[in-house]
């Protein structure tokens, strides 16, 4: 798509495609080295990275003090009951779980596709993966009645001649879930070794010089070790992109699988997954803007990345607004009457409004980022990362509480009010989260820079043919 | 019952001794004796030893000896001749031989609790729960756990009759104030743990209700008071006695002036005995019953028709039309004569292999399950209702016609129900409410007497209390004594009058003026605080004594457990003024029945007291007919308030915590009320339109001021309350007592003794606050809010939850001319459809052997919420307290699910009693993780609660919502009383666990350990859970289903039986037979009700 509204001048803006490039012009493989470990190297921590470290190191202690009350009292200090027994602890997992996935749609995947752009911002958004999963993984784990026997979920050999229930979508998702984190994590760090490589060589303290060096496992850089870290990154990827349509499949599994309406419905698979990639981009997008602003990395992650991310957005947006049209078609179609008072209840019943809500931010709003102004305006495209964030908490509360308020039998019909340690819970997981990601982006490359170096046009001069066009397309 | 199992052995273990001293080898030898003795005993007939104690104390009287051995005696005469103890075989052959001695006897006799009155050391009740602890711990209750620091002592020799872990059955009976409820007491290890109806008596039935259920819990209540107190100082009961005394020997002269009793109402003829005789000696002294709900109007109107006190006793399984003027005769022990009223009202809509049927009317002014499960109700304000009444009489010709002014709606109603009553005389009858003036009770002896109903449908009877009187007039001339300074001692027997007192008597400053206040009470209450003495109070679990059921059968109230708190009774207090002071209340009441001529002396007198105590009621006490005739009339024409002139107040007891005397039990606080669906609360409850009317809204606080008083309660709206009327509940507001304290408000303050349960001209004012009102399951009150709008045919308002469990085919229902055209009509319409048994794409389970199923019969369920409490009961279930109930974490295994239907104005409500279905293909089975609810051989889903981690997905999937989670900590571990009351067979759960209904599957094993150990198959009816065994209509049927000859397997083939949901291939083993109402076509047609 060509960029007439660009401005020729526009240093940014490719002049032989009308694209923004990817990375900005300019730059050499020290340059981009040097910018990236800087981040990590210096020892004058930014004042800014303080405040925001310990403001979420706040929220993480807040996190703390609600699981131990949880531990303390029970699960009763939320305000799950009969009929809602599942309630933000099974949304914020489902959420989360979510976001994890743009990270390894854009590691995997992209990289399968060959998506050389997805270069700049992969890492973080791999990290961003990780430190989701590791907020979900908390939420299973701490909303069981009896957190202590969690264990039993897992088939282990014991004396107990005690075996899970393989039938349970709760067990698929054990697996799931593990399996994904695993994976998650292995590909994460393998990704990172050439540039903790770079990073042990370029370190000047002795402390950063043994730890990187730690984790670089004797990375030299040979030919040899790249001939096999990409083959072990296509392969890590090829292992990846199958999870990233299985996990969330999985979790949908939890309500397609139960009867009630409102989670009985084949449609949940895919549209769980487009819906994942859809606030997982989100996600990618809330925390880059802010990186990019911060550290002026707007070299490396430019308006493409953005642009693109909202494409991404854009088409999952669709697939997702498909799901909810074919959702209340077949309430109609399917001449149910459970379906069909389940959608009229979802609709204008007592939680009504969260319904319209997850309509507004996911469905309506997101349609503004058909109009490639809006895509490029850095402001703007934040601000619906937040709401696209928002719609897609709001589409989990809707499939998890509003069905579950009102099932079969009218005498049981009851409501649901969150209380303060449900959203202490859910805020300190933001807390968590963004606590991690201060941690990452201190310590580790959050940008791939071997990856980067290859987009380079330095790195494309061996290429026989032709002069390609900057890389990424 | 299996009658085997109901021996008649007595409390055991809690043993006191004579001396206090050099006790414990005297208490092990004396145990060895005692069980020795047990041994001898050879139960020669039916009523085993029952007895032992009483015949060693019968013997001792009958000897008429005073003198008893020491222990240095008995050790003497065991010894050999050398003084050393004899030891092995010789050893038992002394003790049969000291056996035979009277002085032995009574040293037998006082090892035993029926001898409590000398049993006075403090250290024998806490020995005696060591005793239960050890018991306990051998029942595998304690098994887990660290065993307690303190010694525990196992039995030497244990009873013969006790084997630990095989519960033992007591017949006795409970006394309300209505009459008494016979009941059957399972016992575990000599602990009561179960109260049920007694299946045999011919009274209930087998039948009971949820008070009678929760009475255990009342027993083992943590609160009850626990010592003698004088002005706030534990004082032994002897110093109460010696002072008691004194005064009386001061006022023998004046013949008892100034000595006063107030007491709730007696049933008890020995304690009427015990009066009688007291009067003699002091003639002056005054004996005072005081209930809040009492008879009075009924026994006004009968002084007045039939010149004497009768009561009136319907007997419903001769009427084909009922018509009641106020009466909730469905809603509880709170009507005389409720089980059986209740039974034989049920028994003819069971529409087995007849077409018959009774019709039901019911003219109310408040809200009663009778009115909702009448099939033509008519609401109207309390001061319509007098002058309705002696319309009706007067439409039968039965009265003076009152020519009120009806509205269109009851003048059709009236002639509707007279037209049909003339239709059927001899058939049909009228009953007048307890609380509805004496006007009603008139108009309804004059209609019965006219349509030929005396001696056919109703019988007048002698009065089941013994000493009937006005109790209002009783009352108020007390107060004006105690005003006056005329009263000296003021016994209050086990009466509450400082809280339960109408407001304007102003009991309580009225009591200052009173010399000495003596409190007798199960707790230390409103008055116990203010009383000088105050006397805790014995259970009736806890005591001898005797009561009438409500058709004048006598039974025995006989202890189940020793005094947990040394308790005394009134039977003590007023042997205490009598010749015999120290007369025991089990002599008492044995001399009540034994002697001069009662009924028990002829023959073997003690062959017939051990019967009576095994049967639970003495043979032949019913009382016969009176031949009476009511003088005719209707009394002077009642006047209506005219409408608009206020409002009208109209109070009511609780239908749970009664007059407030049960307020501390925390199932009957929890469970939610019929109807109104409160639990923790009481609710100044209206219809739609006054609400609308005062602008207030629901759970809005509102003050209700009537005769310059004024309370604060929270507004609820309460479908087809009639316009005009706000409902006050009496029996909350109650300011003591862990559970019932600060709970509702105390409808008392507006209380006034000369109309006690309705008053005209008050008015409403919202104060601005809001009272969050507790009402838990459907009905929640900020859902009924937003959907109780929008137009709709009528008056615009519609009960979604009853619209669509219409729709969902939850409630199916047919006249009686649809049934007949369509006995199909179950299974015909939309969401009827179920799939067949074979139409599945895997293999179904088999069943071998047994298959557990549960029919629930929605004709015959009155929707008393006695199930649950029995469920509370044997299940061990938590009470969980009034926030956690508020937001939805009860946890009732099985719930009333009530659907109004239609009009908001003038609904209909279905009853459903709701618990776990069974389901063949369980939805919660196949989500659990950790496989915790699984399928039994015998199609049940189980719930292995060591096995849930709790993750509530089988809530989730479960669509009968039947499910209960320990969200938090429910389970009380801690205090101790509650700990002797748990059903030792049913685990207690812990935090984090999901519970539900099994069909009482301890029950089911039990019954199978019993078949297995005779090599046979088990008999129909010989499981019974524990709602089917409370339900007092038997709707509840249980049984094999691959049985095909059991009553369970024949009532499924029935074509009313559907599943609830049974659309969505659950197949549940619990299924209901759909309900069938006997409509008046005619009646039907001009008021426009039951059109489709």
């Amino acid at each position: 798509m060509a960029t007439k509204d660009a401005p020729v001048n526009n240093p940014m803006v490719d002049p032989l495609t009308g694209e923004y490039r990817v990375i900005a012009p300019g730059h050499t493989f020290k340059s981009v080295t040097e910018k990236v470990s800087r981040i990590v190297l210096t020892s004058h921590t930014p004042l800014g990275w303080w405040f925001g470290f310990l403001l979420a190191g706040g929220f993480v202690m807040m996190l703390m003090t609600a699981v131990t009350w949880l531990f303390l009292k029970g699960v009763g200090i939320w305000a799950i009951t009969i009929p809602v027994a599942w309630g933000f602890a099974i949304i914020n997992f489902v959420w989360w779980i979510g976001i994890g996935h743009a990270g390894t749609l854009i590691s995997a995947i992209l990289l399968l596709f060959k998506q050389s752009w997805r270069n700049s911002i992969n890492r973080f958004a791999e990290a961003m993966t990780i430190f989701a999963v590791v907020c979900a993984g908390m939420f299973p784990l701490i909303h069981v009645g009896r957190p202590w026997l969690g264990y039993w979920l897992f088939p282990y050999p014991n004396t107990m001649n005690y075996w899970p229930q393989f039938r349970s979508p709760l067990l698929w998702d054990v697996f799931a879930v593990s399996t994904y984190a695993t994976i998650s994590v292995v590909f994460w760090y393998m990704g990172m070794i050439p540039d903790l490589g770079t990073l042990r060589d370029r370190s000047q303290s002795k402390l950063g010089q043994f730890f990187y060096g730690l984790l670089s496992v004797g990375w030299r850089g040979s030919v040899r070790h790249w001939v096999r870290y990409e083959t072990a990154s296509l392969l890590l990827a090829g292992l990846a992109t199958p999870l990233v349509l299985s996990v969330h499949s999985v979790i949908s599994l939890d309500f397609s699988v139960a009867l009630l309406p409102g989670w009985h419905t084949t449609i949940f698979p895919p549209y769980f997954v487009a819906g994942a990639i859809y606030s997982g981009f989100a996600m990618v997008l809330t925390l880059a803007i802010p990186i990019r602003k911060f550290y002026h990395l707007e070299d490396l992650i430019t308006i493409r990345h953005i642009d693109n991310c909202g494409k991404v957005m854009l088409a999952t947006g669709m697939i997702v607004a498909y799901g909810y049209s074919t959702e209340v078609f077949m309430s109609w179609y399917s001449a149910s009457h459970w379906e069909y008072f389940m959608m009229w209840n979802r609709m204008f019943g007592p939680m009504g409004w969260s319904y319209w809500v997850l309509i507004t931010c996911n469905i309506a709003l997101p349609q503004l980022m058909w109009i490639r102004k809006f895509r490029t305006n850095v402001g703007l495209m934040f601000l619906m990362s937040l709401i696209v964030n928002t719609g897609m908490w709001f589409e989990r509360f809707v499939i998890v509480v509003t069905s579950l308020t009102r099932d079969y039998l009218p005498s049981s019909w009851g409501t649901y009010r969150a209380t303060r340690w449900d959203y202490m819970t859910f805020a300190g997981t933001l807390g968590l989260f963004t606590f991690l990601f201060f941690l990452f982006i201190r310590f580790l490359p959050m940008i791939p820079m071997s990856e980067l170096r290859l987009m380079l046009p330095q790195a494309k001069v061996r290429e026989k043919k032709e002069l390609l066009p900057e890389a990424g397309d | 019952m299996n009658k085997s199992e109901v021996t008649g052995h007595r409390v055991q273990g809690a043993a006191g001794s004579p001396e206090p001293g050099a006790r414990s080898a005297e208490r092990a030898m004396s145990e060895e004796a005692t069980q020795s003795l047990v041994q001898i005993e050879q139960p020669n007939h039916r009523a085993q030893s029952s007895e032992l104690s009483a015949q060693g104390g019968d013997a001792a009287l009958h000897a008429g000896v005073g003198k008893k051995l020491t222990l240095e005696q008995v050790r003497a005469k065991l010894a050999d001749e050398n003084g050393n103890p004899k030891k092995g075989k010789r050893f038992w052959r002394s003790v049969d031989e000291l056996a035979d001695a009277p002085e032995f006897a009574q040293l037998v006799n006082e090892e035993f609790p029926s001898q409590a009155s000398e049993w006075i050391d403090p250290v024998s009740r806490r020995s005696f729960l060591k005793v239960m602890g050890a018991s306990m711990a051998l029942a595998g209750l304690a098994g887990c756990t660290k065993q307690p620091d303190e010694a525990i002592m196992p039995y030497v020799t244990a009873p013969p009759d006790l084997i630990l872990g095989k519960p033992v059955y007591f017949a006795s009976a409970f006394p309300f104030t209505t009459g008494a409820v016979p009941v059957l007491i399972k016992s575990a290890a000599y602990r009561p743990i179960k109260v049920d109806g007694n299946p045999e008596h011919p009274y209930n039935r087998g039948g009971s209700d949820p008070i009678t259920q929760a009475t255990l819990l009342d027993m083992y209540d943590p609160d009850r008071s626990q010592h003698v107190l004088y002005r706030g100082e534990t004082r032994p009961w002897i110093s109460f006695v010696g002072e008691f005394r004194a005064m009386l020997a001061d006022k023998k002269a004046s013949g008892g002036q100034g000595l006063y009793f107030l007491s709730t109402t007696v049933t008890s003829p020995t304690l009427a005995a015990q009066w009688q005789q007291g009067q003699k000696n002091y003639p002056q002294a005054k004996f005072i019953q005081y209930d809040t709900v009492n008879r009075d109007s009924h026994y006004t109107a009968a002084k007045q028709a039939f010149g004497e006190y009768v009561d009136a006793q319907y007997r419903l399984d001769q009427a084909d039309v009922i018509v009641s003027l106020d009466a909730n005769f469905l809603g509880g022990a709170q009507y005389p004569g409720f089980h059986r009223l209740v039974q034989d009202y049920a028994n003819k809509r069971k529409l087995a292999g007849t077409d018959a049927m009774n019709r039901l009317y019911a003219v109310e002014t408040g809200t009663t399950l009778t009115g909702f499960k009448a099939e033509h109700r008519l609401a109207l304000r309390p001061s319509q209702m007098a002058a309705f009444a002696q319309a009706l009489a007067g439409a039968v010709g039965a009265g003076a016609a009152n020519g009120g002014n009806w509205a269109d709606h009851e003048a059709k109603y009236l002639a509707g129900v007279a037209a049909d009553l003339n239709a059927n005389g001899g058939k049909c009858v009228v009953i007048p409410g307890e609380m509805a003036p004496p006007e009603v009770h008139l108009a309804a002896f004059a209609i019965n007497e006219k349509l030929g109903n005396v001696g056919r449908t109703v019988v007048y009877t002698e009065t089941v209390n013994p000493m009937p009187s006005i109790q209002m007039a009783d009352l108020k001339g007390l107060v004006a004594d105690m005003n006056a300074g005329k009263v000296d001692w003021l016994v209050i027997l086990n009466a509450n009058p400082v809280y339960a007192a109408p407001a304007d008597l102003e009991f309580e400053s009225a009591l200052g003026k009173v010399g000495t206040i003596v409190h007798l009470g199960s707790h230390r209450d409103e008055t116990g605080e203010i009383a000088h003495w105050h006397i805790n109070n014995a259970h009736y679990l806890e005591m001898w004594s005797d009561a009438r059921a409500y058709d004048g059968t006598v039974s025995i109230v006989q202890p189940m457990i020793a005094p947990l708190y040394e308790g005394r009774t009134a039977h003590e207090i007023l042997q205490s003024m009598l010749d015999h002071p120290d007369m025991s209340a089990y002599d008492a009441v044995r001399a009540t029945w034994m002697q001069n001529g009662g009924p028990l002396a002829k023959g073997d007198a003690e062959f017939n007291w051990r019967k009576s105590l095994h049967d639970g009621w003495i043979a032949d006490t019913a009382f016969t007919p009176k031949s009476v005739t009511a003088k005719g009339g209707t009394g002077a024409a009642a006047t209506v308030a005219a409408a608009g002139s206020g409002v009208e107040v109209l109070l009511q007891p609780d239908p749970h915590v009664y007059d407030g005397r049960y307020a501390n039990v925390g199932w009957l606080q929890e469970i939610p009320r019929p109807l109104t669906n409160l639990a923790w609360d009481n609710a100044a409850q209206m219809s739609y339109a006054t609400l609308e009317k005062y602008g207030l809204q629901e759970n809005d606080a509102v003050e209700i001021s009537v005769g310059g008083r004024k309370i604060v309660a929270g507004a609820l709206a309460v479908p087809g309350q009639s316009d005009g009327v706000v409902v006050v509940t009496l029996g909350q507001g109650r300011r003591i007592g862990r559970v019932a304290g600060g709970v509702g408000y105390n409808g008392y303050l507006v209380q006034v003794s000369d109309a006690p349960y309705q008053q005209t001209g008050a008015t409403l004012k919202r104060t601005g606050d809001i009272y969050d009102l507790c009402a838990p399951k459907s009905n929640h009150i900020d859902q009924r809010a937003v959907f109780a709008g929008g137009p709709r045919p009528g008056d615009g308002m519609h009960s979604l939850e009853g619209d669509e469990s219409l729709d969902r085919g939850i409630i199916r229902y047919a006249t009686l001319t649809e049934y007949k055209a369509d006995p199909d009509f179950a299974h015909e319409g939309v969401g009827h459809w179920a799939p067949k048994p074979d139409e599945t794409m895997f293999a179904a389970y088999r069943y071998d052997k047994n298959a557990w199923g549960m029919s629930i019969d929605l004709n015959s369920c009155v929707g008393c919420n006695a199930c649950i409490t029995a469920c509370y009961a044997e299940n061990n279930i938590p009470v969980v307290g009034r926030e956690q109930t508020k937001i939805g974490r009860i946890m009732q295994w099985i719930r009333l699910d009530t659907y109004y239907e239609g009009d908001l104005a003038a609904p209909r409500a279905h009853f459903q009693p709701m618990t776990c279905h069974q389901c063949e293909n369980a939805p919660c089975e196949q989500v659990c993780p950790v496989g915790a609810t699984v399928h039994t051989p015998e199609g049940l889903n189980m719930m292995v609660y060591n096995r849930c981690v709790g993750t509530r997905y089988c809530s989730n999937n479960c669509p009968y919502k039947v499910r209960r989670f320990n969200f938090l900590l429910y389970s009380d571990y801690e205090t101790e009383s509650l700990k002797l009351m748990r059903n030792p067979e049913v685990s207690v759960r812990s935090r984090g666990v999901m519970e539900k209904c099994s069909y009482c599957v301890q029950r089911i094993e039990a019954v199978k350990i019993e078949a297995d150990k005779e090599n046979r198959d088990i008999h129909d009816g010989e499981i019974r859970t524990a709602c089917q065994q409370a339900c007092p209509t038997n709707a509840i049927i249980f049984g094999n289903i691959n049985d095909k000859s059991s009553q369970v397997a024949k009532i499924k083939t029935n074509q009313r039986t559907y599943g609830v949901l049974a659309d969505i291939n659950t197949r549940p083993r619990t299924t209901y037979v759909a309900g069938v109402l006997n409509i008046n076509e005619e009646l039907a047609k001009s008021l426009g009700e039951y059109t489709s």
